[in-house]
């Protein structure tokens, strides 16, 4: 369909919930009240590895206002662990806690405040065992091995095939190899050989995680700002053994999420509380502890690449070790990703990638915004500087070299690239200024990266239903997490049927009441749920037209719909009066489905990638060589985003992202001491602020409407986070030539490295 | 989650001592809480009673004295020096650290006396105010003091102040003529890793007078005296050549600790930059005013 | 424990409430009151989003205590739209796309709302400085200085210029 036909995709509509937002309307699950509610606080393990031997709660039992202290022996499950790869996280430690915060002991009461004054007088005596707290130390000889049995999940078919080594602490080995790599390092003119730490991140979502949960003849209810309804209800399903049909997730408002939300995490235990106190259960975490529940992996990447002296990549060997800490979560998932993608974007015969998922002692690790990418980009894109600047080869010139081209493909079998990465970096470079002179310590870098968008083996099936008012209700699995899903589903569904974008109304999603949905995760909302939008929209706009070609005694090919008429030459009918016609009273509706199956998918080149989504970066920083602070000047991303749907909040998006890349570039993360978390919230942890915010930030949208989507629309959202911390990192090593290889440049680490190059004054 | 306490309400500097003293380490004095009300959210610490400095008449608020110095109730919010006229006119340096203190928020509610009586280390006025000479009046159910400020810092989260005392004023004297005071701190997280306070006094083309503080970096915010006397009574060139010996000076005297914020070699390192930096800013200033 | 007894105006409206000392405002608000759109992040001052206003002040409601508001008049999120009709600096973060998930909205346009107050025709910097203490995680900060600088505009030359302040 072609742009300038489109009225309601393509334009930048305000947001179906800023109202609600701006007035305080908007309710979150951590405003959710339930009559008779009570609360649940977490009696969590100070240490980070040891064999639980006693809990005393009689004297908590005995406080004011206590219902229940539970220990995981007394939650009413038939089962106790769960998560998406390996079933290894207890909902409540059992015999042995495995990271400093995992929670222990529930106290649930009729009020937060006594619940949390009787966390004081539980007593819980425990051995200390030696504890592995980075990957390093965990993959050393004698290392105590975290867990000795493993149980896979089963729920995601790519994670079939895991690759957990035995009697190690190695969850997940991914391994890929092609070409010869003697010859190719053989024909080399210069082989470079580094390693890039990339520490790990909280994810700091606003709105800590928060699960309201209600068990009663019905079944199970649980309010939870969850990224993946419909795999929590599954979990809860096979924890308290009942059907499907008697669980119940609700997902209102996500005050952010970012990858912490996906997935399971503290609903089971709300969930067992609830039935175990038969009484609602609000299980409200505080910030700290949200950082306490999940992060995002630090990685360490070796790289070594051989390279012609006119550029040509000839290969790159790739060994990416990631912690995820004492749970798998979804790391195994995130290793293969992470050691799939770290090549980069390019044309390299020989590859050989060896990606290990390590169990450690710290908090679990998981999803968080790019999968892995972010991480593997740092080291690569990187590296590619290193090689530029050893060969003499312009940084820009030397990625378009090897850049792969729309068409080829990155894996043989794969979808190809769908895009023009090298027209995409190009624009970003030349809104960057590259080329032109700058002033002392200022430097500019460029990045890019890709990854495979829409998610993995993911099913959604959308439903339409048009009233007899003509007013439209789209249910739809997607999460609202702040990313616009809703608003932009609703653009799909009006323009594809024909109606005013006011005339649609998308509630929050409800697994007992809204269509299976994988998850909202992958950016893959507007591509993957959005083609299931259109198809449910399509249904819904045929049967109408059907309905109004006998009313109006003409072939359904001889109507259009728009603005919500049905028009045939110069008589028209509104929606409302075909459904009344066809009815013959005021009632009635048209109900259109759409499903996305993944099985039956080849993405518009063909292979199993949806859509790839690419991120390229270019930034403008300037050094100061006295202190080593960086500052950031400008900051370019561009993002293929095939067709916006709505322009503004597409680059909302990639702005936002792009701000995710810039904190851990300069001075997010996560410091632990012995499996200790010195840094678990707002103060000490640093995440951008206003002060920040570079002079300039923006955003280019690439639309060539060749996406697999809806009108012609790719996934975005990602992307932005890829490139910012090696285009800073280039940047800062052509403005004062030091180069840094561990994430975050805080000053101090930019000063030592000034100082020990005689580059400091 | 806050645990239930006793909020008293005195009437009095006497008053509140006297509660002080009653209750001894059950009690504490209470000015905006942005310290208090935290660390005992986060069960650090607990007291039974609370009493509220704010209702006592005349701990808040600002004057300047006839001779020209200011006086600042302890119980001024951070909010009001930023914004009070008579700062920003006659001590634009207090203005414009105070301007910088945390975020807004806590700026309106947290008072100059509950930051200076918390010591935290990592902390601004406690460095700048320094350079003024400025004194602080601690008084008791029957008695009162002045001392200088530089002697109210005993460690970390420690003061020389008795149980039953209480700040009740900060007095901070002017400047000399052609006089300039430049105060600047660093840092990446929410509290500042280092702060430097510079003041210079120029006579006949002499440094006539330098006074340097050095704050965040070590366990109490402190002057650094030999570090001023290489800069002091010496012609502007000789000081300038010797600012970076001072900076060392001054860096080594810092006691600087390795923390979240950083190595102590760093912060050391930042204390170079930074005096230097103030202390030109300063000259510049002083230039400035008399081009005016 | 004693219980203090206050009045309060909230959002123009007059309550008589008895609190005890250790109540934070923003239990007395959402508990009491069941104001839900004054949001808790941090718990420790540094994010915003519990941002509201006594006397046209900005405070963190998540640690000032409910007693300090006695005799006051408290403004949240709730009070600034007149029915229907959405105050400038709302209008203008919707119109500027200066939110996503929303949790940091309510404050940010509190602590807007007192800026403008203060200084009704900030510069860039200005309101950066002003804001440092309220976080956006999703937002990357560049829409909302574009919504605060429009919405100034906005307030200067509106019609309804009393109570944007
Ligand atoms: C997020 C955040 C960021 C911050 N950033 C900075 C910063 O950048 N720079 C900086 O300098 N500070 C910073 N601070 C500290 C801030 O300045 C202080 O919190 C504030 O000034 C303390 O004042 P208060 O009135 O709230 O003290 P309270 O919390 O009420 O009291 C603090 C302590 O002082 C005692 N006390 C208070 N008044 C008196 C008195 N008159 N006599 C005797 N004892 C008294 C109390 O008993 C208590 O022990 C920050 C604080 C926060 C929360
Ligand atoms: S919740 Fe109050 S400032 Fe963050
Ligand atoms: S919109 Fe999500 S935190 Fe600001």
């Amino acid at each position: 369909m072609a742009v300038d036909r489109l009225t309601v995709v393509g334009r930048s509509v305000p947001r179906l919930d800023a109202h609600d937002k701006v007035t305080g309307a908007a309710r979150y699950v951590s405003d959710f009240i339930l009559p008779g509610m009570a609360h649940a606080k977490l009696w969590r393990s100070p240490v980070p590895h040891a064999r639980l031997l006693a809990v005393d709660g009689a004297r908590a039992a005995a406080a004011p206002g206590v219902l229940a202290v539970c220990t995981a022996d007394d939650l009413p499950v038939k089962r106790l662990a769960y998560g998406p790869a390996y079933k290894d996280q207890p909902i409540l430690a059992r015999e042995v806690v495995r990271y400093a915060g995992e929670p222990v002991v529930a106290v649930v009461a009729d009020t937060p405040a006594r619940a949390d004054a009787a966390l004081a007088l539980i007593d819980v005596r425990y051995e200390e065992l030696p504890a592995a707290t980075n990957a390093e130390e965990a993959q050393a000889p004698g290392a105590p091995v975290i867990h000795t049995t493993l149980d896979r999940a089963g729920h995601f078919r790519d994670l079939d095939g895991l690759r957990p080594v035995a009697g190690t602490n190695v969850c997940q080995h991914y391994r890929y190899e092609r070409g010869d790599l003697a010859r190719a390092v053989a024909e080399a003119d210069l082989v470079v050989d580094d390693v890039y730490r990339y520490p790990a991140l909280s994810h700091h979502a606003l709105e800590p995680h928060c699960a309201v949960a209600r068990v009663d003849a019905d079944g199970i209810t649980v309010w939870s700002g969850t990224q993946h309804p419909f795999p929590v209800r599954k979990d809860l399903a096979e924890i308290f053994d009942v059907p499907l049909a008697h669980v119940q997730v609700v997902v209102p408002l996500i005050g952010g999420a970012f990858g912490g939300k996906c997935y399971t995490k503290i609903e089971p235990l709300a969930a067992a509380l609830a039935a175990r106190v038969r009484r609602p259960v609000r299980l409200a975490l505080t910030l700290e502890e949200s950082a306490r529940t999940i992060t995002r992996h630090s990685v360490v990447v070796r790289l070594r690449t051989a390279v012609r002296r006119d550029g040509t990549l000839l290969a790159r060997e790739c060994d990416v070790v990631l912690d995820t800490g004492a749970y798998a979560d979804i790391g195994p998932r995130v290793a293969t990703k992470a050691g799939s993608r770290a090549p980069g974007p390019y044309r390299i015969p020989c590859l050989r990638i060896d990606a290990r998922c390590v169990y450690t002692n710290n908090v679990p690790a998981g999803a968080y915004r790019g999968y892995g990418v972010p991480q593997v980009t740092w080291a690569s894109e990187s590296q590619i500087d290193v090689i530029a600047e050893r060969l003499g080869i312009d940084p820009f010139t030397l990625r378009e070299r090897n850049l792969l081209k729309r068409g080829e493909e990155y894996v043989a079998g794969d979808t190809p690239l769908d895009g023009d990465m090298a027209d995409g970096l190009g624009q970003a470079a030349r809104a960057i200024g590259w080329g032109a002179p700058l002033t002392r310590n200022r430097g500019r870098g460029l990045a890019c990266a890709m990854k495979d968008g829409g998610g993995t083996h993911a099913v959604s099936t959308a439903v339409v239903h048009i009233n007899a008012d003509g007013s439209v209700i789209l249910l739809s699995g997607s999460v609202e997490v702040g990313q616009g899903a809703r608003t932009a589903l609703a653009q799909i569904a009006a323009e594809t049927l024909g109606v005013p974008f006011e005339a649609v109304v998308v509630p929050a999603p409800d697994t007992s009441l809204t269509p299976y949905d994988h998850g909202t995760s992958a950016s893959r909302s507007t591509t993957v749920m959005g083609l299931a939008v259109a198809a449910a929209a399509k249904d819904a706009r045929e049967q109408l037209l059907a309905l109004a070609a006998k009313l109006l005694d003409a072939p359904p090919s001889a109507l259009t719909i728009r603005e919500g008429k049905i028009a045939h030459g110069n008589r028209t009918l509104t929606l409302a009066e075909v459904i009344s016609g066809h009815f013959g009273l005021v009632g009635g509706e048209v109900t259109g489905v759409g499903t996305f199956v993944p099985g039956e998918w080849s993405g518009s080149l063909g292979g199993a990638t949806v859509f790839w989504e690419t991120g390229m970066g270019a930034a403008e920083v300037e050094v100061d060589r006295e202190t080593g602070e960086v500052h950031v000047r400008k900051y370019v991303s561009a993002a293929d985003v095939g067709q916006a749907i709505n322009p503004r909040e597409c680059a909302a998006q990639d702005e936002g992202a792009a701000m995710q890349g810039i904190g851990p570039a300069l001075f997010e993360a996560r410091v632990g001491e012995r499996g200790q978390l010195l840094n678990p919230g707002l103060i000490d942890y640093r995440v951008p602020t206003f002060a920040d915010l570079p002079e300039a930030l923006d955003s280019l949208l690439i639309e060539n409407a060749d996406g697999p989507g809806p009108f012609g629309a790719k996934g975005v959202g990602e992307s932005g986070t890829f490139c910012a911390a090696p285009a800073i990192g280039n940047a800062v090593a052509r403005a004062v030539g030091v180069r840094l290889t561990e994430l975050p440049m805080t000053p101090e680490r930019v000063w030592h490295a000034l100082v020990s190059k005689g580059a400091s004054p | 989650m806050l645990r239930p306490f006793e909020l008293c309400e005195p009437a009095s500097v006497a008053e509140a001592s006297e509660l002080l003293l009653r209750h001894g380490e059950a009690a504490r004095i209470y000015a905006g809480g942005t310290e208090l009300i935290l660390a005992m959210k986060e069960g650090l610490i607990h007291y039974d009673y609370l009493v509220n400095v704010k209702t006592v008449p005349g701990l808040a608020g600002v004057r300047l004295d006839a001779d020209g110095s200011l006086r600042i109730g302890a119980a001024t919010p951070h909010r009001v020096l930023e914004r009070d006229p008579s700062v920003s006119e006659r001590f634009p340096a207090i203005a414009r650290m105070e301007a910088d203190v945390a975020n807004v928020r806590v700026r309106e509610v947290g008072t100059l006396g509950g930051n200076l009586c918390f010591a935290e280390p990592h902390a601004d006025p406690g460095a700048l105010l320094q350079v003024f000479d400025a004194t602080v009046r601690l008084e008791r159910k029957g008695g009162a003091r002045t001392i200088p400020l530089e002697r109210l810092f005993v460690g970390p989260f420690e003061t020389c102040l008795e149980g039953d005392e209480l700040l009740t004023e900060i007095v901070v004297p002017p400047l000399a003529p052609r006089s300039a005071a430049v105060y600047l701190k660093f840092g990446f997280l929410e509290r500042p890793s280092v702060g430097v306070g510079v003041a210079v006094t120029l006579a006949d083309g002499h440094v006539a007078d330098a006074r340097i503080a050095v704050g965040s970096v070590g366990p109490v915010p402190r002057r650094m005296r030999d570090a001023e006397a290489r800069l002091q009574d010496r012609p502007v060139a000789d000081s300038e050549a010797a600012l970076a010996e001072a900076g060392r000076i001054a860096a080594r005297a810092s006691d600087a600790i390795t923390d979240l914020h950083g190595s102590a070699e760093y912060k050391e390192h930042l204390v170079g930059v930074l005096l230097r930096r103030a202390f030109q800013a300063a000259l510049a200033a002083v230039a400035g005013s008399e081009r005016r | 424990m004693n219980a203090i007894p206050m009045s309060v105006t909230v959002n123009g409206e007059a309550h008589a409430l008895t609190v005890p000392p250790h109540e934070t405002l923003i239990e007395c608000l959402r508990d009491r009151l069941g104001l839900l759109g004054v949001k808790k992040s941090c718990d420790v001052q540094v994010c915003g989003a519990c941002t509201v206003l006594v006397d046209d002040r900005p405070v963190s409601a998540c640690t000032v205590l409910a007693f300090e508001a006695r005799g006051k008049h408290v403004r949240t999120i709730e009070g600034l739209a007149h029915g229907d009709d959405l105050h400038p600096v709302q209008e203008a973060f919707v119109e500027h796309g200066a939110l996503q998930c929303g949790f940091c909205t309510p404050g940010m346009i509190m602590a807007t709302v007192a800026l403008l107050a203060e200084n009704p025709s900030p510069t860039a910097d200005e309101v950066k400085h002003y804001m440092r203490g309220n976080i956006c995680r999703c937002t990357g900060y560049k829409r909302i200085v574009e919504a605060i600088l429009a919405a100034s505009e906005r307030l200067a030359t509106g019609p309804r210029t009393t109570d944007g302040g």
